[in-house]
């Protein structure tokens, strides 16, 4: 008896009420509710609104993690060096950095095996301190969205 | 004579601060032979000799009594030697830092853009809200140049300029 029953459609139906729900941003139970035809089961639309409303946060944030987005910032590491010679001059003492940037390409395109890179770059104290200079503005220009 | 050497001298130095710009060399250089009346080949040969000195003394550190003691066993007398090794000292330092910024970098950091902006909204969700911070670095692998793109959270941005932070510091107490 079981199998006679529209399983596609019936996954197809809560899925795209599941979608409407997360897309929509509704929080409230009667919202929810309202979405029910008139004649549908009492007891069964209960249940299944209180499903929703107990997984609606973990289906936001999921599709907020896995939306579109340039390669995302998975990791970050950094090294600080000292060169003490070269073959252009042979005693120096010049402290440099490396930094790893571990970047995972769009979740979107990857499916469920993200593809993880590591591209590590050297930088030289004046190249951070301009770096530096550079992500105090974005703070300060965050601030200045933040309070409006 | 010692003017002579004094005005090649000049110009040897002011190419070794300069190691870009070959043709104004070459150009002082034939205008020297000309105004002394030294013809250009041997005058050329003598000046090649004469800038390995500088180069092998910021390879092995050498102090100026060394450089002017290398040149006068090349042959110089000793009032040139002196005079040279003088100015080698003076120069030294612009010397080193030329030589120090020719030092091998391995992936080196030319630039960073950033934008950052909201996502109003997406195929999954109308109404998002959430700030996004997007950089693009400017990496320098070999003689080309490479862009990296990457979207940070504001919680990884603030965690990197705190990271970036801790850098500095560290970088300014070896300095």
């Amino acid at each position: 008896a079981l199998s006679s029953l529209p399983f596609p459609q019936l996954v197809s139906a809560l899925h795209n009420l599941t979608r409407h729900v997360v897309y929509r941003g509704l929080t409230r139970a009667e919202d929810i509710l309202s979405l029910f035809p008139e004649n549908f089961h009492q007891n069964l639309k209960n249940l299944l609104t209180k499903i929703i409303l107990e997984n609606i946060s973990a289906w936001r944030n999921e599709a907020q993690a896995s939306q579109i987005s340039l390669p995302r910032l998975v990791d970050l590491d950094w090294r600080v060096d000292i060169k003490t010679s070269s073959d252009s001059i042979s005693r120096m003492a010049v402290p440099t950095c490396l930094l790893q940037l571990k970047i995972q390409e769009d979740a979107a395109l990857c499916g469920n095996s993200p593809v993880v890179s590591a591209v590590t770059v050297e930088l030289s104290k004046e190249t951070l301190d301009t770096m530096l200079e550079g992500l105090g503005r974005i703070r300060d220009q965050l601030s200045a969205v933040a309070n409006k | 004579s010692s003017q002579q050497f004094s005005a090649l001298t000049e110009v040897l130095f002011r190419f070794l601060m300069e190691p870009r710009e070959v043709e104004r060399f070459l150009t002082q250089l034939s205008d020297f032979a000309t105004m002394n009346k030294i013809s250009l080949g041997p005058l050329k040969n003598i000046v090649k000799s004469i800038l390995l000195v500088p180069s092998g003394a910021l390879k092995r550190n050498l102090s100026s009594e060394q450089v002017r003691a290398d040149f006068i066993a090349l042959g110089l007398s000793e009032e040139k030697a002196s005079y040279f090794a003088e100015q080698w000292k003076v120069n030294s330092p612009t010397l080193t830092r030329l030589a120090v910024d020719q030092t091998l970098m391995i992936n080196q950091l030319i630039d960073m853009e950033w934008k950052f902006g909201v996502t109003a909204g997406s195929s999954e969700l109308e109404k998002v809200g959430s700030i996004f911070l997007q950089l693009k670095l400017v990496i320098k692998k070999g003689s080309q140049m490479e862009n990296v793109y990457v979207e940070l959270t504001l919680p990884q941005f603030y965690s990197f300029l705190h990271e970036m932070e801790r850098v500095k510091t560290s970088l300014e107490s070896f300095s």
